[in-house]
């Protein structure tokens, strides 16, 4: 399954947003994540994919404007793959 | 200075998630009181407590969820309680002359003990990402304010056991000078961690468990008294400028007549009788009343052998021979002592007494002290149908003594 996939499945399961407005060009703006909830996200993405997002909140807001961004930036990260 | 009166109440307690239940437990003389089980609990010299049952899913979303501990969701609960309570609708108020004050001595306890988990015990750094906003003081009364849209003043009282008192008396204050209209005030307090009961017990203040009955272990104004049983849970009430409540057919559980302030600055845990006396002077002062019109005083009696004589001096050096005529009981002995929420419960239940006529006894008073000896309730729920004024005791470990009167309104 690709990190895209897997992070709408994470986004769906634990965070409730529905499945339907869930594409890679989706931007966060649109999905109702706000700074605090992107926070939490990322919390929940280092847990999923066992990786470290970078400290800079600044910089996880300049390189993430949509989901597609989000899933680019953890696949850069050496995300574990499902089922490794 | 105009004229506060109480609107709402909400309460969720030991003895139950509504004020009716909540007083009908009390009047019935039945304890919150019970052993504690679970996580770490073998480790507890003692481990008895006044937990609150409550399931939070019904009332908060997920993601909402996630971002209040315990103690917010206590608060916003008897908040909403209180506000559907007086009948207000929030587009009838100014919402920038509305506020908030709220007592806590402990606040997000449970989450600062989660947090000192992950990282200590588990040797882990995945705190959890609103740690933060989960414990921080003012959480609790930023969720009220969030909730109702209050632009007024929303303010966090941290005075040990006598949080909500000061954060009820300083909301009174703060109407009756005209600033606001209408605040939302009380407390909360959710601190059955096991951290907090861990320093609770270091202090040696807890009571040990009764042995032959765990709900019997607060025992306040008893010769056998061993110490306080700690509780949790949350009061708030909304207060209006009398004016304004009576123009919008509020109903009106009662008045706040009187707020006495006074500080010990003698020591750090030890009471004294010249400032508790003091406080309640105070009080009566502010609401221009003498001792023979208080009908009933809910004590604050902890059941620690320091409180409950210097408590009963301070009652006899204020009320002089008619201190032997007045019912004075310690509701502790049934919900525990709430800390910082301590104040609001027990003024909710001394208006509560006061609208149904009916004085919740001290449970577990079974050993005279010569120490106290004054008319504790100890035999049940007393009938009192002409009970038009009573007061509500609040002394906390650092020295800030607070004392509320509520009287019927006329």
């Amino acid at each position: 399954m690709s990190v895209l996939d897997r992070l709408k499945q994470l986004l769906e399961r634990d965070f409730s947003i529905p499945p339907a407005s869930l594409e890679g060009a989706a931007t966060l703006e649109s999905l109702d994540i706000d700074s605090l909830r992107l926070i939490e996200i990322v919390f929940a993405v280092e847990d999923e994919f066992k990786v470290t997002m970078p400290q800079d909140q600044g910089e996880i807001r300049d390189r993430v404007k949509t989901l597609g961004d989000l899933a680019d930036l953890i696949e850069g990260l050496g995300a574990a793959k499902a089922g490794d | 200075m105009k004229r506060v009166v109480v609107t709402g109440m909400g309460a969720i307690t030991p003895l139950g998630n509504d004020v009716g239940s909540f007083f009908e437990a009390l009047s019935s003389g039945r304890s919150g009181v019970r052993r504690l089980e679970g996580l770490g609990t073998e480790r507890l010299a003692n481990r008895v407590a006044a937990p609150v049952s409550f399931d939070p899913q019904p009332l908060f979303d997920a993601a909402k969820l996630r971002m209040l501990d315990r103690v917010s969701q206590f608060a916003l609960a008897a908040a909403a309680q209180a506000v559907k309570d007086c009948g207000v609708t929030l587009g009838e108020l100014d919402r920038s002359r509305c506020g908030v004050s709220l007592g806590t001595g402990m606040a997000g306890a449970q989450s600062t003990d989660d947090g000192y988990r992950t990282l200590y015990a588990e040797n882990s750094d995945r705190l959890r990402p609103f740690t933060v906003l989960l414990a921080m003081n003012n959480a609790p009364a930023s969720w009220i304010g969030l909730e109702y849209g209050f632009g007024g003043p929303n303010l966090t009282y941290s005075t040990a056991c006598s949080s909500s008192a000061v954060a009820i008396g300083e909301a009174v204050r703060r109407i009756a000078g005209g600033e606001v209209h209408l605040v939302i005030a009380g407390g909360a307090e959710a601190c059955l961690n096991f951290g907090t009961l861990k320093a609770w017990e270091a202090l040696r203040t807890l009571a040990m468990e009764d042995a032959k009955d765990p709900s019997a272990s607060c025992k306040p104004f008893s010769k056998d008294r061993t110490g306080l049983v700690l509780g949790e849970g949350a009061a708030m009430l909304v207060l209006e400028e009398r004016d304004r409540a009576l123009a919008r057919g509020a109903p009106i559980h009662a008045e706040i007549a009187g707020y006495g302030l006074v500080t010990d600055a003698t020591h750090i845990t030890r009471p004294s009788v010249e400032g508790q006396a003091a406080a309640i002077r105070a009080a009566l002062a502010d609401a221009r009343m003498g001792p023979r019109d208080i009908g009933y005083v809910n004590a604050h009696g902890t059941g620690t052998q320091a409180n409950d004589g210097v408590e009963t001096a301070a009652i006899k050096s204020v009320f002089g021979e008619t201190a032997y005529d007045v019912p004075v009981s310690s509701t502790k002995s049934m919900h525990g002592h709430l800390l910082g929420a301590a104040g609001a419960v027990e003024l909710v239940a001394a208006i509560m007494a006061m609208q149904r006529g009916l004085i919740p006894p001290t449970r577990n008073l079974a050993v005279a002290d010569p120490e106290c000896d004054l008319d504790y309730v100890s035999s049940g729920a007393r009938r009192a149908p002409g009970l038009a004024a009573v007061l509500s005791s609040s002394f906390a470990f650092g020295g800030t003594n607070a004392v509320l009167i509520a009287r019927k309104d006329s």
